[in-house]
Parts: structure tokens; sequence; C-alpha cells
């Protein structure tokens, strides 16, 4: 079983998957359990995978490997690092929080919960696996699910058409209720068409008929090449990590996606699209990442600022956290975009921290949601006296996503600042504060509104807090992200060792130093 | 070996064919007209054609046959096998329809299937410029009667001219396109002095035979309905029975780019300058052509046609490598498409019948009213839309990977886009399929049509999921021609 864990990790969700369509219609027991069950072995095994990795030696281990089609260098081959157990890991605990979280789901659930497990089954492959074309593959079955997953169960006519997508609509008569579903998808898919033509130059140009991550990033490629393929990488992906321009899916998507759905998304689907840009992006064109740097950089920090506006001026719920996740992903990219060992850190700790607290956001929203049928703030208020558990956790997640010392989102914050501040561009350091600082207000602003002002009003008197099952999403998030927040830690171990790692060859002049201490 | 056993399987599906003309002929006298008749001559033929599928892998002949006309190998192997599996699926597919629609003339149907089959399965080996002309005119004669068949038979609610017309269209595209090839053909051969395809390759090139060579593609573009030669592709798939479409759909295109195979890369190799630049603009007309127009159709049939027109687009693009590399992913496309293509027309089919045309409106609700149905269309769908862990995902990376390393960048980056353009289409039919309510009654495709949507299925998936094998093979399959160039 020790040998493989990491397949164990990545089959018990599609193996879910399968069974839960193998269920008879109308066992809604049955296909909770299942999926609570697949869910829970992910979760295990990564946590016996992450607890097993040597720190100390770092670099790969458990690898696995499996020709799948040898003929054409493709090797199903998987492998922990000091990032991906920390990610996986991730993924485990929103998914079980995510299959919890919408327990009373009453629509057609045998399709969803499929959907949902095949979903993460692609994310988590994404995390371990080796392999360029099959990294890009299981990034496929990541995002397309999601298409189903917001067209069916998905709120309608929440969101209005707009812009050119409006035409197309309107001239093939697809209706405005898929809207954001097929935005979403095209925008993405359109993204991999990019990251696609990338992979073929890469693997042509290696001249070694491998797709293998580790030994790409070993080739010399020339100059030019990596300066052309970088912007489709970094944009490619980057769409899935919601980088400005290309962000604009991303709020319709979350706006019309069902909780456990938003909180998949927000939580880690986003990240892969961060992931890819430096796993793949710059760990293997390290020119190409230094050439565009600059743009990367401002356009992060663009992302930083811009979400944070939009997020403020917003009445709907969900389009507030949508932004806010905007523009925390501007955050991952901005610590990414300094190539310093603290900003890497800083931004794949705020990828596992943002992904736990937009859980968090998400699932208390759903819950908020489902009590009131509204998700338009105006209209609420001072819920805190109807529901202070819920208020309670939605406080927490909203101190975490203003980075209060403490919580997750100050140490991921702080190091990414600290990595800017130390990078060559210490101006990309301002924008990223203002932006925490905006973030501020808006929460803040947000959370009073909701729960703390007057009110409530005489239509949600009713309102109750969260019941049983309800309780186990936020519990559970909300420890995490204290956890996280106070002992960074147990994860900065290990995400310290292969940043230092990658950025060996990417800045090999810089000396690599420990940032830990800083963060504590 | 002798050439009986190098041309084993031509002959053994030759024999087929008589011996279910024979059937026929010979049926009881109570028989005639009856469904029960006609289905079991269909079953029939299915098995046989399985059983000669299931042959291939255990009795693989080699050699030559007739002086070097005929060569049996791995390349005609891969193609007989697969000739096989589609004509096999194709008659489970069609076999409630014939029996149903025309009682009478079932015998007559079946007798042309596997006499068009024959064609096909001799195609692969044919080495000399006769053989081949020869070879694909027995493939495409029986197919314009086929695509005729049903005219008298209309079923309830269709207009009666419909077949007459997909017919008579065909016919006379094919039977003009054949003129345009063979005076090609004429050309080249009269240039060479010879109509072996391996001394065709050392002649030099002379421009009335680049003339002819143009000639040729054009005359085989009709064939394989290829942008700007397409035109009868939507139309004919519109008018005739939706079962044969199915079979017409994939089977003569695996044959036609077989034959431009052997033409172009065995035959013309040396010449690949003069023609990889027009076979380019074929591929990228087709691609976009194809994926744009497809994008306003109403009737799923002639979606599908456009579909199809695309997808022979991204198959030009493997073949205008030139390499046995690039051949092995076309073979693999082929066999990709053949499986995908076969079950989408079949599930089609299964679901207009349930009523509401052929319209998107026919898969209102499918999810609901059949999730199996509607799983397997997801399959298929998927796969022409070339998403991962359907087989559809591998043929077109592979042939876009081999376009891109002979260094047809622009191409590919053209066709991976109109190929994220051709998702939105997809999607609607998935849409239809699984987001919009219907009450139209639940379809039942029956035992045969049902057994051959689950065979393309576990195809899809399976290869998708583990394509080594038919990776392996199909490679193979392609040097094994090409290498003795």
């Amino acid at each position: 079983m020790n040998g493989h864990l990491l397949s164990l990790i990545v089959a018990a969700p599609a193996v879910g998957a399968v069974l839960v369509m193998l269920l008879p219609e109308g066992s809604r027991l049955g296909i909770r359990l299942v999926a609570l069950v697949s869910s829970l072995i992910s979760l295990a095994g990564s946590i016996v995978a992450i607890a097993g990795y040597d720190r100390a030696a770092g670099g790969l281990q458990r690898v696995e490997d499996y020709a799948m089609v040898p003929s054409m260098g493709v090797r199903l081959r998987f492998a922990l690092d000091g990032w991906s157990g920390p990610l996986l890991l991730l993924t485990g605990v929103i998914l079980f929080a995510g299959v919890l979280a919408t327990w009373t789901l009453a629509k057609r659930d045998k399709e969803y919960y499929a959907l949902l497990l095949l979903l993460v089954a692609g994310v988590l492959g994404v995390f371990v696996v080796q392999d360029l074309l099959l990294f890009f593959l299981f990034y496929e079955v990541a995002v397309l699910p999601m298409y189903l997953l917001i067209g069916i169960w998905g709120a309608s006519h929440a969101v209005p058409a707009d812009g050119p997508f409006k035409r197309a609509w309107t001239a093939f008569s697809v209706g405005s209720k898929q809207y954001a579903a097929m935005k979403l998808t095209l925008m993405l898919l359109i993204g991999s068409a990019a990251i696609l033509v990338a992979i073929f130059a890469l693997y042509t140009a290696s001249g070694s008929r491998t797709f293998d991550l580790g030994e790409l990033a070993q080739t010399a490629y020339p100059r030019r090449l990596q300066v052309t393929l970088f912007p489709l990488v970094w944009l490619g992906f980057g769409t899935l990590a919601g980088v400005f321009p290309f962000h604009t899916w991303s709020p319709d998507g979350h706006a019309s996606a069902p909780t456990a759905t938003s909180m998949i998304h927000a939580g880690v689907l986003m990240k892969l699209g961060a992931f890819g840009v430096m796993r793949v992006g710059m760990v293997i064109l390290p020119e190409g990442a230094h050439a565009w740097l600059p743009v990367v950089g401002a356009v992060a920090a663009i992302n930083v600022l811009y979400g944070a506006f939009c997020a403020m001026s917003q009445k709907d719920l969900k389009y507030i956290i949508a932004y806010s996740s905007v523009s925390h992903m501007g955050v991952v990219m901005l610590g990414a975009a300094t190539l310093t060992p603290e900003g890497w850190n800083g931004a794949v700790f705020q990828m596992v921290a943002h992904g736990v607290m937009t859980g968090l956001f998400f699932a208390l929203v759903g819950l908020v949601y489902e009590r009131a049928h509204t998700r338009w703030i105006p209209k609420m208020g001072g819920f805190a006296t109807v529901m202070p558990g819920v208020a309670a956790f939605f406080t927490l997640a909203c101190l975490s996503s203003l980075g209060l010392p403490g919580t997750a989102g100050f140490v991921s914050e702080f190091l990414v600042f600290l990595g800017a501040w130390k990078s060559g561009h210490p101006g990309w350091a301002i924008p990223g504060v203002l932006g925490a600082f905006v973030t501020a207000v808006y929460v803040l602003k947000g959370t009073r509104a909701i729960f703390w002002g007057p009110g409530p009003s005489e239509e949600f008197h009713e309102l109750s807090d969260a019941k049983r099952t309800e309780w186990v999403a936020p519990v559970v998030l909300g420890v995490c992200l204290v956890v996280l927040g106070l002992w960074p830690r147990i994860v900065l171990d290990s995400i310290e060792g292969t940043s230092a790692a990658h950025l060996q060859r990417l800045v090999p002049s810089q000396v690599v130093t420990a940032s830990v201490e800083a963060a504590r | 070996m002798s050439d009986l056993g190098v041309l084993v399987y031509p002959l053994c599906t030759a024999a087929l064919a008589v011996v279910v003309l024979l059937l026929d002929v010979l049926r009881a006298p109570s028989a005639a007209g009856s469904a029960t008749h006609g289905r079991r001559l269909g079953w029939f033929v299915a098995a046989a054609l399985a059983g000669l599928f299931a042959a291939t892998f255990f009795y693989a002949p080699s050699g030559v046959a007739a002086h070097g006309v005929y060569e049996a190998g791995a390349w005609s192997l891969a193609l007989q096998r697969l000739f096989f599996a589609a004509g096999a699926l194709g008659a489970l597919g069609a076999l409630d329809d014939v029996a149903d629609r025309t009682p009478h003339r079932a015998g007559e149907y079946w007798m042309l299937f596997v006499s068009s089959l024959t064609g096909m399965v001799l195609l692969p080996g044919a080495r000399d410029l006769v053989l081949l002309v020869v070879a694909f005119e027995l493939m495409g004669v029986p197919l314009y009667v086929m695509a005729a068949f049903a005219k008298t038979d209309a079923a309830a609610g269709e207009p009666r001219g419909q077949a007459s017309e997909a017919g008579l269209k065909f016919y006379l595209v094919g039977a003009t396109s054949t003129a345009i090839t063979l005076f090609g053909l004429a050309l080249l051969t009269g240039m060479a002095g010879t109509t072996r395809l391996d001394a065709l390759a050392a002649a030099p090139m002379t421009p009335l035979s680049a003339a002819g060579m143009l000639m040729v593609l054009g005359g085989m573009g009709y064939k394989l309905g290829v942008a700007p030669f397409h035109m009868w592709v939507p139309d004919t798939y519109q008018g005739a029975a939706t079962p044969f479409v199915a079979f017409l759909s994939v089977a003569p295109k695996a044959a036609g780019v077989a034959a431009l195979t052997q033409l172009f890369l065995f035959g013309l190799g040396p010449a690949r300058a003069q023609w990889s630049g027009p076979l380019a603009m074929l591929a990228l007309l087709s691609m976009v052509v194809g994926n744009v127009l497809a994008l306003p159709q109403t009737d799923l049939r002639r979606l599908l046609g456009y579909s199809g027109i695309a997808q022979m687009g991204y198959l030009l693009v493997g073949l205008g490598t030139g390499e046995a590399f690039g051949a092995g992913t076309v073979l693999f496309f082929l066999t990709a498409y053949v499986f995908t293509n076969l079950g989408a027309f079949l599930v089609l089919h299964v679901a207009a019948k349930a009523g509401g045309g052929h319209g998107f409106d026919a898969l209102a609700g499918l999810s609901k009213r059949s999730p199996a149905l509607a799983g397997a269309l997801l399959a298929f769908l998927l796969s022409l839309a070339g998403i991962p862990f359907a087989v559809g995902f591998w043929a077109k990376l592979y042939v876009f990977l081999a376009a891109w390393r002979a260094g047809n960048v622009a191409l590919v980056a053209a066709g991976i886009t109109v190929a994220v353009l051709g998702l939105f289409y997809y999607l609607r039919m998935l849409h239809a399929a699984y987001m919009v309510d219907g009450d139209l009654p639940r379809p039942k495709p029956g035992l045969a049509a049902g057994l051959a949507i689950a065979v393309c299925v576990v195809a899809v998936l399976g290869l998708g999921i583990w394509p080594e094998p038919l990776t392996a093979s199909a490679l193979r399959a392609a040097g094994s021609l090409l290498a003795q160039r």
C-alpha cells in the first residue's frame, strides 16, 4: 500500500465517482457515503503522505512510475514534493468539507457527486504528476466538469449575459441560463489551447522524446523560444488563476455555482492555474520568466488592487467573495513573480491559506443563502443574533482575509510582501499593501452589513444557526485557518525545501536562505 | 506464402458477400419480406465481420500477391482490422432499421454492404494504381445505392424525396470525382510509364504529372468530403437513413485516407514539396469551414456532417507531414474517429426514433429519459471535441504533435484555435441532453444498436485511458508501409 499511496490518493475520488454512478437512483445516503468515504481516503492519504515526507532530504519522494504510452514518451509518474504535500492536504480538506456542505442537495445528486469527485481526482493528479502531458490531462479533467456543475446545478438567471458573449448567445439561442458555465469553459479552454501549443514546442525542442517535468527543466532551451513560450504558459494557466484581464469568468462562475462547487473552484481549482505557472512556466522556462517578470509582477499588482476595488463595490455576497479571490490570487502571482524564496514560500502558502479561507467563506455563504434565500447584502443585517455560529466563523474568515496576525492570511501576505521588497522590484509591495488595506475595508464593511448591523428585519426572524453536519465544514476549515496562522511551520517547512530547489536553478546567483524565522 | 494466404481477408469478405446473396435467394418462401429474415441476415453479417475482426489478431498474412500488385503487412492488417470493426458495428447499428424499413430488400442491402466492405478491405494492400482505383470504386458504387435505399420506404413524417436526393447528390459528386481522379492518374501514369506505386516514386516529376497529382488530390478530396469539396456531405447525411450514415461517415473516410496515404506518402513521397502545400490548404480550409459552419446548424445530422469535415481537416494535418510518424498518428486518429463518430450517429438515430426529429429537441432531457444513452453521447462528444481520457484527445494530440515536429507550426496553432471553437457546438448538444427538460418517450436502442453503442463507448473510453496498444500498433503499421520506400 505504501508504495502506491499517491495513486491511491488520486484514484480514490475517481473510483468513488464511478461507484456513485453505479448506485441505484434515489439511494441518497449511499451516494453521500461513497463520496464521503472516498474523500476521507484521499484526505487520510495526504496526511500520511505529508507526515512521511522527509523534509531534510527534500526532492521527489514516493516516486511511482508506470509506462502509459511509452511509444510517445508519456509515463504516468507520480511523486511527492514539498509543494504537492500541502496542496494535496488542502484539496482533501476542501473536498471533505464540500461533500458535507452540500449534504442536503436534492436535484440530481448522483451526477453531482460523481462530477465533483471526478473533478477532484483531476486536481489531485495535477499536484503529484511529474509528466507534462499528463499534467495537462489532469488539468483538463479538473476544469471541464465545471461546465456541467455550474450549468446544471448553478443558480439560474443569477448572471445576466454581457459583453461579446451576449451576442454569441443571441446568435446561437443558447439562452442566458448557462451563460456563466459556457463563458467559463470557453475562456479556460482557450487558455488550454495556448498551453498545448507550449507543450508541443517544449517537447519538440527538447529533442529527448520525453514529457518528464524534471528532464524538461534540465533542458537549456534557447532564449528566444523561452521568451516566446512563457506568455503562452503564463496566460494559459493564468486564466484559471484569475490573472487580469482574463479573470472575468471567475466572478460569474463563482456566483452561479452551487456551494461545494464554489468551494472547490475557488479553494483549489484556481490554485491549479498558479501552480501551473510556477511549476511549468517559471521552472522550465527560467529565462522566459526573467524576461517577462516586470509584466507578470505588474499584472499581479493590478490583480490585487483591482480585485479589491471590485469587491468593495459589490452588493451580492458571492460576488464579493469571488472578487476577493481574484485579489488574493493576485497575491499568489505577485509572490511567484518576485523569484525570491520568501515570495515563493508565501505564494504556495497563500494557495493553501486562501484555499482554506475561501472554502470557509463559500461554505458559510451557502448556509446563509439556504436560509435567507438571498445574497443581496442591502436586504440583510443583524444576522448574528439569529445565527451566531455562522457569524463567528464568517468573521474569522474575514480576519484571515485581511491578514490579521495569528491567521493564515497574515503569514502568506507577510512573506509575499517581504519577498517583493527583497526582489528587484520593491515597488510591487506598495500596491500589494494597499490591496490588503482595501480588503480590510470591504470585508469589515461586508461583515458588519450582514451580521453585526441593526436587524434582522421581520422576514429573517425565523433564520436558524447551522445544524448537525453543517457544522463540520466551518469547524474543520476554521480550525485549519487558525492552526496555519499560529503554526505555519507544519507546511512551510516542506514548501521551503522545494522552493529553494527550484530557485537554485532559476536564480543561481542568489543565496537561498531560510525565511521561516521571519514568518514567526 | 501463397497468393491465397496473402489475400485471405479480401477473399473472405468477398465470399461473405456471395454467401449473403445466396442466403437471401435461398430463403424459405414464407420468410420473404419478413422483418425477422432481414434481422437474421443482419446479425449473420455482423457476427461474420466480428469473427473476421477477431481473426486479424491471430493470423497476420504478409508478403506480396499477384506479382506485387497487392501486399499484405502490418499496414494492411491494421486497416483491415479497422474496416471489420466498423463493418460489424455498422451492421449492428443498421440491422433493425433495415429490417423494419425495407423488409423486402434487406438481403440486397447486406449484399451491397459487404461488397462495399470488400473494396475497403482490398484497398490498403493495393500497391498498384489500377487495383487502387478498382478497390476504391468497389467500395464506392454500392454506397451510392445504399444512400438512396430508403427512397420509397420513408418513415412516417419524413419527406419522401430526401433519400433520393441524398443518393443522387452523392452519386453525381462521386462519379465526377472519380472521373477527375482517373484523369489525374492517367497523367501520372503516362508521365511515369508505370502503374506501380513504388515505381511511381522513382519516376521524375514533370509539370504534367504535377498537374495530375493535384487532380488526384482534388478528386480524393471530394470523396473524403474535405473543404472546398464538401458540399455533398451535409445533404447526404441529412437525407440518407441515419444508421447508414453512421457507417458512411467513418469507414469510407478511413478507406479514402488509406488510399491517400498509399498514393501520396508511399507512391509520391519524393514529390512531397509539390503536394504538401495544397494538402495543407485543404486541411486548413476543412478545419475552418467545418467548425464555423457547424455552429449555426439546427439539424444534428448536418452538424455532425460539418464536424466530420473539420475532423478530416485535423487528419490531413497529420498526413501533410509526409513521414511515417505522421502516418501513424493518422491511423490512430482514424481508429478513434471510427468508433467515436459511428457511436455518435447511432445515439442520434436512437434518440430521433423516440420522436422529436433530428434537431436539438430530440436530445432534450435525454439524461433523464435514458441516462445510459446520454452518457454514451457524452463520451462520444467529448472524444470528438478532444477532451482528455476520451480517445479523441490522444488522436488530436498526436496529429498536431506530428505536424509540429514536422515544422507546420502555423497549421497546428490554427487547428488548435478552431478546435476550441468547435467545442461550442459539441457543448450545445450536451447542453440539450443534460440541461434542457424534455418529455419525449424513453428511447429504446434495441439489442443490436445498443450493443454497437456499448462497444463504441468501451473503445472510446478504454483507448482513452490506455492508448498505448493502439499507438504502438499504428506507429508500427505506418512504419512498415513507409520503411520500404
